[in-house]
């Protein structure tokens, strides 16, 4: 077997794409399943998912069964939604714990904090206790997590470095984003569900090349001339602009501005596809996360939110803008359903890269392929 | 309606604070203690599951005959 991702990772001038089968086949969606999604810091959600004490969500993270939750103190954790005892799913739908997680197979009992409390009739009836059963053992699964910009990232196998190590690139990055984030609330979150691998959106996101053929409206102001590419080889890509116009109202009214941003971000923003699954945006009066939730090979849901500097914000100036970014991310839908149906094409060879303009895509690409590489090892890869 | 329609009821609604207090009612009727921690031990968890008032009265009374740490 040849290492068909030896070409992905050349420069990219000459590097083609990533094999149709990184988009199709089910057997390599496994494997960057646990490669690219499981072994990294991927975004399962946002904070904002779970607001108050005991809020608790049952989310399929590609195939995972996961508990997000909120504890009774306060903190954001992310559990295996598997019961210890026989493995049945704990929580089936989102709802408020009052007390304790309650498995509904034999009630085993568990705390917010994810520690088992009670294990009824395991000695036998009436009797909760059996040496055997070691409390302290068999509390539920925690997965690694942490919450940035709201978002909760999750590094399911354990073997990613810490957090604000592997991430330290856009952390830095958007230092001067380091602010309060407000979630705009119910009208202010929207979910797109597209025909197409995960890693697709990833890549249309990262570029600003298709912006005069896929959004005209945007190109109107923001022309592709005043956008630059966010090119950080074995971190993260993008693209940013240096005209971003504020929304306003009929009054002319703006959202407020984050505090302390420098001048630069006057008229620039960012958009960051942080990798493997999370595209942020970032300008001086609101922000956005977009996770991206892969359902198979073929299919993914979009889970949108936006962001204020204040929780109080004009409901129609935050109506508004909601609507203009789904307007946007509508747009690119056809064309990630279209690549997606292209990589059907059994001739396609990964396709070929603008040198000057898909730098950001052949970044992510080069990511995903040395992370498979990497999982495979040395020996299977030159097999 | 008997305890045990009650409490079938209760179950069928869902209605955790009434399958705390009928299953520790049912506790109480029992003059067998292994029976009555089998009921209390029900009790015992609905109430845990909902953070009724009565779960640490009903963690004591378990603990006490040995059923609970």
């Amino acid at each position: 077997m040849t290492d068909t991702l030896a070409s992905v990772r050349q420069p990219v001038n000459t590097a083609n794409g990533l094999p149709n089968e990184h988009y199709i086949d089910p057997k390599t969606y496994d494997e960057e399943r646990r490669a690219v999604l499981f072994a990294t810091w991927a975004g399962l959600a946002v904070a904002a998912d779970v607001p108050e004490n005991g809020d608790a969500v049952p989310i399929d993270f590609a195939g995972m069964p996961i508990l997000l939750l909120r504890d009774r103190d306060g903190q954001v954790r992310v559990f295996q939604n598997t019961c210890r005892h026989r493995g049945m799913i704990l929580v089936e739908e989102p709802r408020k714990i009052e007390g304790a997680i309650r498995c509904p197979y034999h009630s085993w009992c568990y705390s917010t904090k994810g520690d088992l409390v009670s294990t009824p009739h395991v000695g036998g009836p009436g009797q909760n206790t059996h040496p055997n059963i070691k409390r302290s053992e068999l509390g539920l699964t925690e997965i690694r997590s942490y919450v940035w910009r709201d978002v909760v990232w999750v590094n399911i196998d354990g073997t990613a470095p810490e957090f604000v190590d592997a991430m330290a690139g856009p952390i830095e990055r958007w230092a001067e984003f380091e602010k309060p984030l407000y979630h705009g609330g119910a009208d202010s979150k929207f979910t797109l569900s597209v025909k197409s691998n995960w890693k697709l959106a990833v890549e249309n996101y990262c570029e600003s090349y298709h912006l005069p053929w896929v959004h005209p409206g945007l190109n109107s102001y923001s022309r592709l001339e005043d956008h630059y590419n966010i090119e950080e080889y074995g971190q993260y890509s993008g693209q940013g602009t240096l005209v971003y116009r504020q929304l306003k109202s009929e009054t002319g009214a703006t959202f407020p501005d984050f505090d302390g941003l420098s001048s630069k971000w006057h008229t620039a923003a960012e958009y960051l596809a942080v990798y493997p699954n999370v595209l942020l945006g970032a300008h001086r009066d609101h922000a956005f996360a977009i996770i991206l939730m892969p359902q198979g090979p073929e299919e993914t849901h979009e889970h949108i939110h936006l962001y204020y500097p204040s929780p109080d914000t004009d409901d129609a100036l935050r109506a508004k803008n909601a609507e203009l970014w789904k307007v946007v991310f509508e747009e690119d839908i056809f064309v990630v359903e279209g690549m997606q149906r292209g990589r059907h094409g059994v001739n396609f060879d990964g396709g070929r890269f603008s040198p000057a303009m898909d730098g950001p895509t052949h970044c992510f690409h080069d990511w995903v392929a040395a992370r498979v590489q990497d999982y495979r090892g040395p020996a299977k890869a030159a097999e | 309606m008997s305890l045990d329609d009650d409490l079938i009821a209760a179950h069928l609604r869902g209605d955790k604070q009434a399958l705390v207090d009928l299953y520790e009612r049912a506790a109480h009727l029992t003059q067998d203690v292994d029976s009555a921690c089998f009921f209390a031990t029900q009790a015992y968890i609905f109430a845990l599951d909902c953070a009724h008032p009565k779960t640490m009265g009903l963690h004591q009374f378990l603990c006490l005959h040995g059923r609970e740490e």
